[in-house]
């Protein structure tokens, strides 16, 4: 018979495995520590760098003689260039992601509702631009924009529905068109795995009880995806409120916005102080509307608090 | 000669008991069911024998040797998931091989084992086939033969019907059984469902709140249940309320009870309460609700008690039938009936 | 399609209509411009022209003779699989003990892991031309590879977590009860299902890092710029065919790349 505690079955067990087992089972946070090493010397210390030229005189990439100064953060703050610039941002930035999320929700609606070949077509259609350069598909509005010879102004003056060429190019409207298509996949992918994956007894409920299709992507269907249209809207707003390339191109010399002045600060003026404060300005009022977008989405989405 | 011997396994996650000294002895080449409610330990104590649980206590030993410190790679037991966990990346073929080749054996004569091992389980034209390509009762056969191939010492099973369809399920059960005994390998199944546990089983241990209830024959357990919820578990009982005076229970038909004076639970199968008209000897009731199951009917009787009596007479001639309203007297045939301490029945 | 169709109110089928024609518009939004560029960079004469006025590669054979543009798509290709491979290095072992490390503050730890993704590329950009000049590294390829892959590592860190994450933890212990060490299990078991995530990560990584603009433009060297920069110069101050002709290549390339990602992983999850 066996005695029931016997000392060395209630001893604790062998610890089992060493730490090269301990890694293999991910077991520690050690397997991360080169990414966390890479990430604190290659990002934290750069942003860190950056945050601080904003506060010293930087002469040709080295600090000034003197010292911590306030000087170059009030100088971008009383510029009332900086604070339009900083407006036209925020606006352009507002209406090309709403207008994003106006063409990305029927998509992604219209994704679940597909089968087959013509689903994977377009999910083509949807990930091939992520994979293209930005820059290509700017280069491309610039084709399809761009003056005289552009094929807007040539569609419309061989239909004879303008006389003279329309100035879109250089303009809000081109940047706007520009930044509303590339951004585009952005939106669509976050709302495209939530609608997909949807449950659809909500809405047959809500057509079971009297709704009408319509009212029932409205009440139901939209309202329920409205944890990845926060999500999307934010991404968006955040890439194209520090976008710099499409104003630039598509918005031509003299179209500036804050990102833009960040750039040009930075590389065509060389004044690496005013360049650092402003991109402090730039992240940090983006960080400032991101999460304003993120609370207001919450506040509006209560429910999906109150179901955890 | 016993297989496996669980002795005292203890096991505690934070403030939960989940086992509390469970002794289980599993005689060699028997099928032994755990059967229990979700969160009775079933599964723990099961993970234990494996050893992707490591007891707080107790032993657990394979042909006397002692394995409850062993790394689970390492213990020569079979296990089969609930979800089979067949690898997604190897076919059929390399599934089954895998431990074989972890092990080193030779090439020649993995092959030769494998394709053993798939004729065992019919399913030699779906060697090169992934596991994703499988029916779900292919998948579990699978499972079994890879568990199988390694001619382990025992082999655990854990809900391996769950994932099947009730048509299946029936089939399967019955194939794994014989298969079983063809192998002749001891078997430890882990399910929560009673019916499942009586096909399968020479012994069924019924668990309750990490502790072993009741061990027996299924027959045994079904007809000898030791506690209110044994009883309510396996397959449906009448607990009618009574007092034990001298060895006897007081009331309209006086059962033998190896229980101290006092109050205890009456447990009769419907199919033992027999149903006779007007009044006699036994509790007189009415008909309050019957249903007809096709070879029995069965009635409730109200007998007074807070539930009541369900009886199932079989449909044959000369068995005389009732209709709501009726006065009938409820009597327990032949005394097949158990005594034991009141308690809590199942609801889970 | 044949049989009785449900009556649906007028209501409905304008707003049906207005979903179905958004989502086209969309879809032309989408896929239009690449194939325009596509398009004109057949175009047989000197400017831009749509529909082109013909076909022929002319501006494919201009592309070879001009030698700075040649010496940029092999100095990106050179880049992106430099960082490919440390964004590989760094970001599988992070993913791992993100998903199975057991270890305090967790979460923040998978935030701070996942944060360059937060960051515009401009501000990784600027901040590393600015350390660089702070300890006087001047931008050059190192930089820019360090600088990369700072961008490009949540792709990898992301695409692995989210495979590791759907792991049956079951296959571990299903592999330990078949006889299978720590070691035998992660290289049989772990690593090959964990290959296509990895494959793919890889694939996103090589391409973002070739398309890169808003990080190179900064930290690249100066006399062996990458393609993209290359090309951010040229769009401001050329306007012939060459453009596209180059545009389509990197189209190409793109869709290559999206065909070994959906081969990998398939399109759908990598969309996560």
């Amino acid at each position: 018979m066996l005695s029931r505690h016997s000392p060395e079955a209630s001893a604790p067990l062998s610890p089992r495995g060493l730490s090269v087992a301990r890694f293999l089972d991910g077991g520690g946070i050690w397997p991360a520590v080169p990414a966390l090493v890479y990430l604190l010397v290659f990002m934290v210390a750069p942003i860190a760098t950056l945050l601080t030229f904003g506060f010293v005189d930087i002469d040709r990439g080295t600090v000034g003689e003197g010292g911590f100064t306030l000087s170059h953060m009030v100088g971008v703050l009383s510029d009332p260039l900086v604070w339009r610039l900083t407006w036209r941002s925020f606006w352009i930035a507002v209406v090309s992601t709403s207008l994003t999320l106006i063409f990305a929700y029927p998509v992604a609606y219209a994704y679940g509702h597909l089968r087959g070949a013509a689903r994977t077509l377009l999910l083509v259609a949807v990930m091939s631009p992520l994979l293209t350069s930005a820059l290509v598909r700017t280069y491309a509005w610039i084709v399809i924009l761009g003056g005289r010879r552009g094929l807007v102004n040539q569609t419309l003056l061989t239909l004879g529905l303008i006389e003279r060429p329309l100035d879109i190019l250089n303009t809000s409207t081109a940047v706007l068109i520009g930044m509303t298509q590339i951004h585009l996949p952005f939106m669509i992918l976050p709302l495209l795995a939530v609608l997909s994956e949807r449950d659809r007894s909500f809405e047959q409920a809500s057509l079971n009880l009297g709704a009408s299709q319509t009212v029932t992507f409205f009440r139901v269907t939209v309202p329920m995806s409205m944890p990845a249209i926060v999500a999307g809207f934010a991404l968006v707003f955040a890439v194209s409120y520090t976008n710099f390339i499409v104003p630039q191109l598509l918005g031509g010399g003299n179209y500036s916005t804050i990102a833009v002045q960040v750039y040009e600060q930075t590389i065509v003026v060389l004044d690496w102080s005013r360049g650092a404060a402003l991109a402090t300005l730039l992240l940090s009022s983006c960080f400032v509307f991101v999460f304003a977008i993120v609370a207001a989405g919450n506040w509006l989405t209560r429910w999906s608090e109150v179901r955890r | 000669m016993n297989q496996l011997i669980i002795d005292g396994v203890t096991k505690q996650f934070g403030a939960l008991k989940v086992l509390q000294s469970c002794d289980l002895t599993v005689e060699r080449g028997s099928v032994v069911t755990l059967l229990g409610p979700s969160g009775c330990g079933k599964t723990t104590l099961l993970r234990s024998i494996a050893g992707f649980v490591t007891p707080d206590a107790g032993r657990i030993r394979v042909k006397g040797q002692d394995i409850s410190r062993l790394p689970p790679n390492r213990r020569d037991v079979g296990y089969v998931f609930q979800n089979y966990a067949l690898f997604p990346h190897l076919t059929c073929r390399d599934n089954i091989a895998y431990g074989l080749v972890v092990r080193r054996v030779p090439k020649a004569e993995i092959a030769r084992r494998v394709s053993q091992a798939l004729d065992l389980i019919a399913l030699a034209a779906f060697a090169d086939r992934y596991p994703k390509q499988l029916s779900g009762g292919q998948q579990q056969r699978v499972a079994i033969a890879r568990a199988l191939v390694l001619e382990p010492q025992v082999l655990l099973l854990d809900e391996p019907f769950n994932a099947l369809d009730a048509q299946l399920r029936l089939s399967m059960q019955v194939e794994l059984r014989k298969l079983i005994d063809r192998v002749g390998i001891t078997s430890i199944f882990v399910t929560h469902d009673q019916q499942e546990a009586m096909a399968l089983s020479d012994r069924v241990a019924i668990m309750r709140g990490g502790r072993i209830e009741q061990i027996g024959s299924p027959l045994e357990i079904y007809d000898r249940p030791r506690s209110c919820f044994v009883a309510d578990f396996i397959g449906r009982a009448n607990l009618m309320p009574t007092q034990v005076r001298a060895g006897r229970t007081e009331g309209p038909q006086a059962i033998a009870a190896a229980l101290p004076d006092g109050p205890a639970t009456l447990v009769a199968r419907p199919e033992n309460i027999d149903l006779t008209p007007g009044s006699g000897p036994g509790w007189p009731g009415k008909v309050t609700f019957l249903t007809a199951l096709g070879p029995v009917i069965e009635y409730e009787v109200d007998c007074g008690f807070s539930v009541p009596v369900r009886a199932a007479l079989p449909r044959h001639a000369g068995v005389e039938t009732f209709e709501p309203g009726a006065l009938v007297t409820a009597r327990i045939r032949d005394e097949a009936a158990a005594v034991v301490l009141p308690g809590e029945p199942n609801h889970a | 399609m044949s049989g009785p169709r449900q009556m649906i109110s007028l209501g409905d089928r304008l707003a049906r209509g207005m979903l179905i024609a958004l989502t086209v518009m969309s879809i032309v939004l989408l896929v239009a411009p690449s194939l325009i560029v596509i398009a004109i960079s057949f175009e047989p004469r000197g400017y831009i022209a749509f529909p082109p006025s013909g076909f022929s590669l002319r501006w494919y054979w201009a592309l070879l003779e001009r030698q700075q543009l040649l010496d940029s798509i092999l100095v990106s290709l050179r880049i992106s699989v430099m960082v490919m491979v440390v964004c590989l290095v760094l970001g599988i072992p992070a993913a791992f003990a993100g998903t199975r490390g057991r270890f305090p503050a967790k979460t923040a730890f998978n935030a701070f892991l996942l944060a360059p993704q937060m960051m515009p590329g401009m501000v990784i950009g600027i901040a590393s031309l600015f350390f660089g000049a702070y300890i006087s590294f001047r931008a050059s390829d190192l930089m820019l590879v360090l600088s990369l892959s700072v961008f490009c590592l949540p792709f990898v860190v992301r695409i692995v977590m989210a495979r590791l994450a759907g792991l049956d933890p079951l296959l571990d212990e299903a592999s330990a009860n078949l006889g299978a060490g720590k070691f035998e299990t992660f290289f049989r078991v772990t690593l090959p299902q964990l290959a296509p995530a990895a494959f793919a990560g890889a694939a996103f990584t090589f391409i973002e890092a070739f398309d890169n603009v808003t990080v190179s433009l900064f930290t690249s060297d100066v006399r062996a710029r990458p393609l993209p920069v290359e090309l951010y110069y040229l769009v401001q101050f050329e306007s012939s065919p060459l453009i596209a002709a180059i545009s389509s290549l990197e189209i190409g390339l793109s869709l290559v790349v999206m065909l070994v990602i959906a081969r990998a992983v398939g399109l759908e999850r990598f969309g996560r």
